[in-house]
Parts: C-alpha cells; sequence; structure tokens
C-alpha cells in the first residue's frame, strides 16, 4: 500500500485519539460518556496497532 | 469504485517484510518492557534484580538478556495484594474489566486481568486467525463451549462478530441440543478442541446424525489441545465432519498467538506483528533459529496492558518449520504446532517420549476409536507402559491382526514396547474440554 495513504490513514487515528480524549474529559462525571469514552479508546488503540505502528517502520 | 477484498486480514502487518518486521517487533518489545517497568512493582524488581532497564534493549540479541517468566513465578506473585492477582498488575485494579483463569492442567490455576483494551486485543488477535481460515461475514459461528472461567472460545466469539459473522452461543446446551441447534440453523462453521469436535461427531452418530452429510459445516477451528496439527487426528475429524479443519494455538496468560491459514502449509503461523517468539534448547538455553530442531517457547505478548507477558517460558516444545507457506504472509511457521510439553516429554525406559508421538500412531488405526489412554508405571526399576484402547464395532474379529500392527507401529515411531489393554467400545473417558490421555504414575508411586 501506498505509504502516503498509511500516513494519511496514522494521522487520522490520531486525530480520533485527541478527540474521543477530549470527549471524556468534556464529559466528566456523565458515566455514559466516560464509559463509552474507553471503549471507543480502546478500538482506536486497534486501528493504532494495525496501521500507526507499521507507519513508524516503513 | 469497490475494492477487491483483501486475502489478509491486515496486509500491512501480514506481508511487512521480515527485516521490517523485526524492526517492529523491536520496538514494540521496549515499548510493553517500558510499560511493564514503570508500571508493574513485579516487574520493575525483577529487572532491577537483574540489573536491566528497559534502554538496554538495542537490539534482538538483548532481549535474551531479559529476565524469563515462568508459571511458578505468576503463581507466587498472586499470594501478594492486589488481590487477586499481585503486584505484577500493571494497571489500578479499577480499570480491569475481565476475569479468567488457567485451567489448572499443571498446577494451581493462574489468574489473568484484562483491562476493555486487552479484551479488544484478544478480539483482535482471533480476527487475524480467523480471518486467515476463512471466516467472512456470511459465516453463521457455532461456538460449542460453556462460556465460563476459561478463556478458550470467549475470544474467538469476539472475534468472529469482529469480523461480521452471525455468532451463535452454543452456551449451556448439551451435545445433542449442540448438534440439533447446528442443524437446524445450518451453521457454517465452529470451533471446539480436537476431543470435542471427536465427541460431538460420535454423538451425532448415534443420533442418527451424519455430520458430514447431515449438517453444513464448511470449517472448524481446533484449539487447546495439539490434535489438528497431527495428521491422523486432523484427517479423522476432516472425515468425521466433511470440512476443513484449522488449528490455532493461544494460552490464558500470553494470548491467541498461532494459526493455521487457507493454504495449509502443514506448519501454523505465528502473529509476529503481536508476539515474539523465541525458541531455547531445552538442555542449554542457547537460542534455536535453524528449522527442524525442538526447543521450548519463550513468548512475549507486546501489546498486553493489564498483566504483561514477557519472556514467559510456556514449557510448549515447538521448532520452526523447514519450509514456506504460498499464503504470502512473512510471519514464519512452526511446524506441525506445539509438538509437546517440556515437562511432559518424559523418559520411558530411557527413551524421550512425547505424547503426541503416541496419538498420532493410534489415530492412524481406523479400527480404533478416537479414544485411548496412556498409563505409566514402575515395578522396581522398570518403567511398564499400558496402552488402553477401544475397537471399533464391526472390528472386534481383526483384534489380534489390529494389536499385532498397533505395536510395530509405536515401536518404530516411539522405540518403546507396550503393553495393551483392550476395552469395550465406548468406556473409556470422554472429556468435553481437555483430555487427561497420558497418565505418568511413576512420581506418585515413587
Amino acid at each position: 500500500m501506498d505509504l502516503k495513504i498509511i500516513t494519511a490513514m496514522g494521522a487520522k487515528i490520531e486525530e480520533l485519539q485527541k478527540m474521543a480524549e477530549e470527549i471524556i474529559k468534556l464529559g466528566k462525571g456523565i458515566q455514559a460518556v466516560e464509559r463509552n469514552g474507553v471503549r471507543l479508546l480502546a478500538s482506536i488503540k486497534m486501528l493504532e496497532l494495525n496501521v500507526c505502528d507499521v507507519r513508524e517502520v516503513l | 469504485m469497490a475494492q477487491k477484498q483483501s486475502v489478509y486480514w491486515n496486509p500491512l502487518l501480514e506481508t511487512l517484510p521480515r527485516e521490517k518486521l523485526q524492526a517492529l517487533q523491536l520496538k514494540k518489545f521496549r515499548r510493553i518492557m517500558e510499560w511493564a517497568y514503570k508500571n508493574s512493582p513485579f516487574y520493575r524488581a525483577l529487572y532491577k534484580s537483574a540489573g536491566i532497564k528497559p534502554g538496554d534493549i538495542k537490539t534482538m540479541k538483548d532481549v535474551a538478556k531479559v529476565p524469563t517468566l515462568d508459571k511458578g513465578m505468576l503463581r507466587d506473585v498472586q499470594t501478594r495484594p492486589p488481590f487477586p492477582y499481585g503486584d505484577i498488575l500493571s494497571v489500578p485494579l479499577e480499570k480491569v474489566t475481565e476475569f479468567r483463569q488457567t485451567s489448572g492442567t499443571t498446577g494451581t490455576p493462574v489468574y489473568q486481568a484484562d483491562t476493555w483494551q486487552d479484551w479488544e486485543w484478544w478480539a483482535e488477535c482471533w480476527s487475524y486467525i480467523l480471518y486467515a481460515q476463512g471466516y467472512r461475514k456470511t459465516d453463521r459461528v457455532f461456538i460449542p463451549f460453556g462460556y465460563n472461567i476459561f478463556v478458550a472460545f470467549w475470544a474467538g466469539h469476539y472475534g468472529a462478530e469482529k469480523l461480521g459473522c452471525e455468532v451463535v452461543p452454543g452456551g449451556v446446551l448439551d451435545t445433542e441440543a449442540r448438534i440439533l441447534k447446528m442443524q437446524e440453523l445450518k451453521c457454517s462453521a465452529f470451533m471446539a478442541t480436537p476431543t470435542y469436535v471427536l465427541g460431538m461427531a460420535d454423538t451425532a452418530r448415534r443420533m442418527g446424525i451424519d455430520p458430514a452429510k447431515d449438517l453444513f459445516i464448511k470449517r472448524i477451528t481446533c484449539a487447546g489441545e495439539p490434535g489438528a496439527s497431527i495428521p491422523t487426528t486432523k484427517k479423522r475429524i476432516e472425515d468425521a465432519w466433511g470440512a476443513k479443519v484449522y488449528d490455532h494455538i493461544g494460552a490464558t496468560e500470553i494470548g491467541a498467538w498461532s494459526y493455521e491459514c487457507l493454504a495449509q502449509s502443514g506448519g501454523l503461523h505465528v502473529n509476529e506483528a503481536f508476539f515474539l517468539v523465541e525458541i531455547q534448547d531445552i538442555e542449554t538455553g542457547e537460542l534455536i533459529e535453524e528449522p527442524g530442531r525442538n526447543g521450548k517457547m519463550i513468548i512475549t505478548a507486546l501489546d498486553r496492558e493489564a498483566k504483561p507477558c514477557i519472556r514467559f517460558d510456556s514449557k510448549d516444545v515447538i521448532r520452526w518449520a523447514d519450509y514456506t507457506c504460498d499464503c504470502g504472509r512473512t510471519f514464519r511457521l512452526i511446524d506441525r504446532g506445539v509438538v509437546g510439553r517440556a515437562d511432559d516429554i518424559t523418559k520411558v525406559k530411557g527413551v524421550l517420549l512425547a505424547p503426541t508421538a503416541i496419538e498420532e500412531v493410534v489415530r492412524s488405526f481406523s479400527e480404533l476409536s478416537d479414544e485411548y489412554e496412556v498409563v505409566v508405571t514402575k515395578k522396581g526399576d522398570i518403567d511398564d507402559i499400558l496402552l488402553k484402547i477401544e475397537i471399533r464395532q464391526g472390528s472386534e474379529g481383526k483384534k489380534e491382526d489390529i494389536l499385532n500392527r498397533l505395536k510395530d507401529q509405536l515401536r518404530v515411531k516411539t522405540n518403546l514396547g507396550y503393553k495393551m489393554e483392550v476395552h469395550p467400545f465406548g468406556s473409556l473417558p470422554r472429556y468435553d474440554v481437555k483430555a487427561k490421555r497420558f497418565k505418568d504414575l511413576r512420581k506418585k508411586e515413587g
């Protein structure tokens, strides 16, 4: 796959992670936001393992 | 325009050139070691006593300097707080969302903590396995598993869901009810231990159902025992079900680390993007890189959060394959899966014996049932090895011929002579999960 696409995906995944963290921060005290935020971060982590980690060794 | 679907779950990792894959493993090894050093008092003390820090790991050769971990250490650490995991825990207890434990086959069970991220990771590892074995979103997958404290097929369930399969949990149904449900729903795949897969076929036949003709199973994933990588056992299962059988190896404290793919080269791929496997000579501890030489596995799960598994001495005996796979994955192959356990391979009459060698011979006899039992005893200074078998109905008349051929083949394969005991068909123990067919009574007697 084109390195440019992998890099672009990696950047978007990092944005997602930041956004999820911001949502959790904004919703602090609201369990429905905090706990769903944790699940979201776990899914984003899988994208990091599958894409961002590769980007760094290419 | 729709893009052609890849044959890989993640082509970026599964076809990564070897040198880049090794660079990734080194980077991830340092990362998990740093994580454990920073967050787990147990690991920090272990590494401090060995005089090593994560920053000391600069090449793959440095990895071998890191102390190994064994099951005894995992049991000991559980006696310390926080309850029930001990200070190996690398996250605050309130981040743990999953409890599992090992089966306790070799002693006190080990408790396993996982966060939600770890659970996503389990499902991700299983997604690699199932996708490589041909599972797709069109599959209806039956899980004939008790959904209990053992991780077993829990993660297989979540992995199949992640792929988009329709998953049918077989939970507390008994074997007959499971077979009927699989038939009613026209399930296309299922996963279980090889012992249970064979047992299900027996039960189905007793119910008047021929699994190969009356059910709709196309693929079966086996785990928990070495059977699906033993050619004679694999053939028995494939013949019984009229389906392809794929092996997978995993462990509670490690993760789902290895899998057979559709190309079925004879070996199992190590998911080297998520795990680092080293093979050590059992006697000397020397690292084995060449194919074909047995050694014990030292394994690291590279991404586990709550309870990192770093250089774990699993006692599994494996060897690198001296052949490649046509599937295009760059992940290395281990030949025929786990060929034994360092603590199972035992000397009988002065000869090294791996119980899997007996299984391979017994399962090559179509006149014998799927069950057998091996009992090793000691009389005075002399070891005695007894093989209990069942002859299938209709073949009893050929008993003497069968026993003579069986003795001959066992001698050729294992260099040992056996006493034989023929038991009535259906009388030897049947197992639902892991079988205990090899009984070494010498230590108890001594």
